[in-house]
């Protein structure tokens, strides 16, 4: 019996003390095969005859606890503003922008706090507000009910020195056969203000408001405050940087920096008398021509595009300005330039110790990582060189990976078809840079 | 729900091949059960090729079928047949207990 602990293992905050634990769990298991691997620390989880449930061993809660808590950090680090509803439209989670939000604007504009509910908020706005909390409301319900997945709709209210406009998207999630809303707010009145001419007309405007579209995506950019990045935007113009495209040549100046939204440039260092050899990988993560934070005008490297896609560029006299002008650029520059170095002198030893096999798996995550799509085009010709070997070295790595079905790969296009086995069959180099590449983006 | 991995014999196959059928139980995605996963996967890829059907149990949802199937800790792998019947508990980082709980002989491995 197990009176102590009657928890599932949703509910792993009722275990009581480890003794206590492993005194119950001695009670309830008595083969000695389960014994030994329990004292082997092999064990994540016992069944409990008496409630018919799952309990979840300390280390494995303390470890899926470690996962959800990375879901958290991901949920503050979005710059938009998010909260999430229960079926009766609770708020139950915000996400830092929100909360931020709701603190400067008092409650306005159906800010709400934690534990407050949303729809009695619409109920309570002001006449001016009223229609349009009430279609937000009529939208939310449907969306709890399970009637529609998706409700957009844009809301206006007044604050102190004017006005705020912004779009509300509500979509229904289910969890464990319950309804909830996630909620997210997006400020449209900075938008309107960046597209209203301001001496040059609209296609000034135009042409910044798809610059703001083309670096969404690149969380270094995303990681300034508002008016930074603001700023920025006018020095920014939109690029579309396509494969095989040769950015910078070793000993060249650096004419643009770039910040990759969705395509992949790889550094090579070429050394006379070999085959080019990759040393860094820059995606949305951070910005190709970095060496400028360092007061240096002219790349050591080649800087080779490997993914086509989209990219925001800015001048080098231009980005030095700024970069000497912006205390968060510095700070975000060199948190990326440190991941930058890390990657290099983390290639150098996997370059020397590991196997082409578990070198190519790790190429493949880092790139994955950087695109949005499982699928890459690339040549026998071009992975030799992204990982220093001879191309018939890459055929048998690539073969390798293909009999596990961890890929496919045919006529110059891999697809990752296992991502969890190839994480398995990478070396040990993936997980540091991987680490240490979401530690500098956030 | 139950995560179900099927993989049967390929059509060329010898006929003398025998298919190993196992179950798998997990607790979600807890350190162990990853471990066990990967590692039978791995044992299961190079000794069995395709001569297995593998179904994974995760118990968090279904804690009362694994009840009823006799299993009270996980990881835990169930060698359901040919017979006789046999299991592992833990992470199945030991490939030799693997490989004679599935009744392959020790010789296979390397």
């Amino acid at each position: 019996m197990s009176p102590e602990l009657p928890s599932p293992a949703r509910s792993p905050s009722r275990l009581t003390t480890e003794a206590a634990f492993t005194d119950w769990i001695r009670r309830i298991v008595t083969g000695a095969a389960e014994l030994q691997a329990f004292d082997a620390g092999q064990l994540d989880a016992v069944l409990d005859p008496a409630t018919g449930s799952a309990i979840l061993l300390p280390e494995a809660q303390a470890a899926l606890q470690g996962s959800s808590r990375l879901v958290l950090s991901a949920f503050d680090a979005l710059p938009g503003e998010v909260c999430v509803l229960d079926a009766a439209g609770t708020v139950v989670m915000t996400n830092i922008a929100w909360r931020a939000f709701v603190a400067a604007r008092g409650g306005a504009g159906l800010g709400v706090c934690e534990g407050e509910n949303f729809l009695a908020a619409c109920r309570n706005v002001g006449a001016s507000e009223r229609v349009r909390a009430q279609t937000v409301a009529a939208g939310l319900r449907e969306v709890l009910a399970g009637k529609r997945r998706l409700f957009r709709s844009e809301y206006v209210c007044r604050i102190p020195g004017g006005h705020c406009r912004f779009t509300l998207t509500i979509a229904g999630i289910a969890q464990d056969g319950a309804g909830y809303a996630v909620v997210a707010r997006e400020n449209v009145s900075e938008r309107q203000r960046a597209r209203a001419p301001r001496g040059s007309g609209h296609a000034k405007a135009s042409r910044i408001a798809a610059v703001a579209r083309a670096s969404a995506a690149n969380r270094l950019l995303a990681a300034l405050p508002a008016n930074e990045y603001e700023r920025l935007l006018a020095g920014l113009e939109p690029v579309r940087l396509t494969y095989g495209e040769v950015l910078y040549q070793p000993g060249e100046r650096m004419r643009h920096v770039y910040f990759p939204s969705d395509c992949v440039v790889s550094l090579l260092t070429v050394v006379e008398g070999h085959r080019a050899l990759e040393v860094g990988l820059v995606g949305r993560e951070g910005m190709v021509g970095s060496r400028l934070a360092l007061g240096l005008t002219v790349s050591p490297v080649r800087a080779l595009v490997q993914g086509t896609g989209t990219a925001v560029r800015m001048e080098s006299e231009r980005f030095v300005q700024e970069f000497r002008r912006s205390p968060a650029l510095r700070r975000a520059l060199f948190r990326f330039t440190d991941t930058l170095m890390l990657q290099a002198t983390n290639n150098a030893a996997c370059n020397r110790f590991h196997v082409v096999e578990a070198r190519l798996a790790r190429w493949l995550l880092m790139t994955r990582e950087r695109t949005p799509s499982n699928e890459f085009h690339l040549t026998h010709e071009f992975l030799a060189d992204m990982l220093g070997v001879r191309r018939v070295g890459v055929t048998h790595a690539a073969s390798a990976l293909q009999r596990q079905k961890l890929i496919r790969y045919r006529r110059g296009t891999i697809t990752i078809l296992d991502q969890q086995g190839l994480e398995v069959a990478a070396c040990s180099c993936y997980r540091h840079v991987r680490v240490k590449g979401l530690e500098a983006a956030k | 729900m139950a995560r179900k991995r099927t993989r049967a014999s390929a059509a060329g196959a010898p006929v003398t091949t025998t298919v190993v059928v196992m179950r798998l139980y997990v607790a979600g995605s807890a350190p162990n059960s990853l471990k066990a996963i990967a590692n039978l996967q791995a044992i299961c890829g190079r000794y069995l090729k395709d001569g297995y059907k593998l179904e994974i149990v995760d118990v968090c949802e279904h804690p009362r079928r694994a009840l009823a199937d006799g299993v009270l800790v996980t990881p835990s792998l169930a060698k359901v047949s040919p017979s006789p019947a046999s299991n592992v508990i833990g992470n199945l980082s030991d490939t030799r207990s693997v490989l004679a709980a599935l009744g392959l002989p020790a010789g296979m491995l390397e």
